[in-house]
């Protein structure tokens, strides 16, 4: 995902030779996510993530403002990823980078276009009135697994904040201040997670492409769960794998890279599963308190 | 449009189809020969594409050279007349840029790049019409260019999509309509094996229907790369009889 950020030709070939054996730098085995450790503000939408050294904040805020004139009765939802030099030196001010546009659009189709937040409830008067929820995510450290961590990021900080009630009457609408009533909670319909995979090819390109041709050569190819920075930028590809609780599917990405047999990216989801239920879970119990 | 009419119970889609038909495909290499290296035109049903390759060449900057692989640059242009209902689409439209990344991807890992180095390969996309599945004809477009320009490729690239209608029946090669109102996975498939160089999938599927839409999907890829090698090769014997001649 990101060049090499100076890391020497020893380093590379350590760090390959020893992936090749199951072993990854930091102790962790090949299917085993990092801790994830989330911590909510103060105010309600404020959530911090950190994924080992990975550190993500993500703020939620509502304001009202007219709906889309093709969407009257939906509410605004806006995802906004900001990936500056404070999350690495590699990363540029300014334009976003095609690696960004990329991080971006996959957040905003996990969680927006797989319908996690019910926009529909946004809606205060058709046609003129709504609220427009905004996830503004700030990438602070980096050390691999961004998707995974924003992803966690925002629905939990969506969970987490709660909106002024409004009332309408007629044509006046009223929104009351927290001390008025008691701020309502956003409809959450559903939990996505995302799961990064980052594929390693230990053989030569070609032995990949064509060496399933002859059906004895072993498929060498294999994948290994939320890389650090080291191994993404050491990996031929990354698949990211997106599912809820209730096993569906929300979205898939797997642009270019290594090609991978159907089986291991069967393999992946079913990995993916067993992740996604345990962070569910933690999100749960962390919103509780 | 109500959901019910897209598939009908006789197993009939709104075009006529069934659901595993692709749309007719038809594919020409060659079609620019004097303002590109290599160019092709694919029709995927309403869809057209056709696609320019230029280089291997020298890097236009230096920020796209690389001391060990050609890179390569894919521009997409989706016509503002190409879709049902007249929209202009600025360049820098996120959809468009992430589309143009993933197929850049792609494509690096397709062609043998470390035989060109410290060039620039340019692949030119144009959509000049639009029925679905734009972005599984442009990658079979750029997979015919590519070779019609003789760049070195370790095999083709072949893609297709598949939708789940009703969550529970698959159904190959959608149109904008079933587009619109199913979810759908985009496969992309390298030669003849069964291996997926790129695949994306933007809305909610059950997890246990995810193996059928694969297993559909690429023995529907794996067509495409079977009419894709006949054009080339037809048009391959018709260069050695003209050559010959």
């Amino acid at each position: 995902m990101v060049k090499l950020a100076g890391l020497s030709l020893n380093e590379q070939e350590f760090l390959t030779d020893s992936l090749k054996q199951g072993i990854r730098s930091d102790g962790r085995s090949l299917d085993q996510f990092r801790d994830v450790e989330i911590t909510l503000g103060d105010q309600p939408g404020y959530v911090d993530v950190r994924l080992g050294k990975t550190r993500v904040a993500v703020r939620v805020s509502g304001s009202i403002t007219k709906p889309y004139e093709d969407r009257p009765f939906e509410g605004i939802f806006t995802i906004s990823t900001e990936i500056g030099p404070i999350a690495g030196a590699f990363f540029e001010n300014g334009r976003p980078s095609d690696e960004e546009v990329l991080v971006s659009r996959l957040i905003e189709k996990a969680i927006k276009r797989s319908g996690a937040l019910d926009v529909e409830g946004l809606c205060i008067v058709a046609g003129d009135k709504c609220w427009n929820i905004r996830a503004d995510i700030h990438f602070m450290d980096f050390d691999g697994g961004f998707i995974d961590a924003s992803c966690i990021g925002v629905i939990t900080a969506l969970q987490h904040f709660s909106r002024p009630e409004v009332t309408v009457s007629g044509e006046q609408v009223v929104v009351y201040s927290t001390d008025e009533r008691e701020p309502v909670k956003l409809s959450i319909l559903h939990v996505p997670i995302c799961v990064t995979f980052a594929l390693f090819n230990p053989k030569e390109k070609e032995e990949n492409i064509k060496g399933g041709a002859d059906g004895n050569e072993e498929a060498g190819e294999f994948a290994i769960v939320d890389a650090t920075m080291k191994e993404e930028g050491l990996s031929n590809g990354t698949l990211t794998i997106t599912m809820n609780k209730n096993k569906e599917i929300c979205q898939i990405s797997k642009s270019g890279g290594l090609p991978a047999e159907g089986l291991m990216v069967m393999d992946c989801a079913n990995k993916a599963y067993g992740i996604v239920e345990k962070l569910t879970d933690q999100i749960k119990e962390v919103l509780k308190q | 449009m109500s959901n019910k009419e897209l598939y009908s119970p006789e197993g009939l889609r709104l075009d006529g189809r069934r659901w595993n038909e692709l749309k007719s495909f038809t594919c020409k290499v060659n079609t620019h020969q004097t303002s590109s290296d290599g160019s092709s035109y694919v029709q995927q049903g309403n869809t057209k594409v056709m696609c320019k390759v230029n280089g291997p060449l020298e890097p236009k900057s230096k920020a796209n050279s690389n001391n060990n692989n050609a890179s390569i640059t894919v521009n997409l242009n989706i016509a503002s007349f190409s879709p049902v209902e007249r929209r202009k689409r600025p360049k820098s439209d996120r959809r468009i840029k992430e589309m143009m990344t993933i197929l850049e991807k792609t494509f690096s890992e397709t062609v043998i790049t470390k035989l060109y180095p410290r060039t620039q390969i340019i692949v030119d996309c144009y959509v000049l019409s639009q029925d679905g599945g734009i972005l599984s004809a442009v990658a079979n477009s750029v997979t015919l260019a590519l070779i019609d320009a003789g760049i070195a490729m370790y095999d083709f690239v072949s893609s297709i999509n598949v939708g789940l209608y009703n969550n529970s029946i698959p159904i190959l090669d959608l149109n904008h309509l079933e587009e619109g109102d199913m979810s759908f996975l985009t496969l992309g498939i390298v030669g003849k094996s069964e291996k997926l160089a790129m695949m994306l999938l933007e809305e909610k599927i059950p997890f246990d229907k995810l193996e059928t839409l694969l297993g559909i999907g690429i023995s529907g890829a794996q067509r495409i790369k079977d009419l894709m090698d006949e054009e080339l090769r037809k048009h391959g014997k018709l260069l050695i009889s003209t050559a010959a001649s």
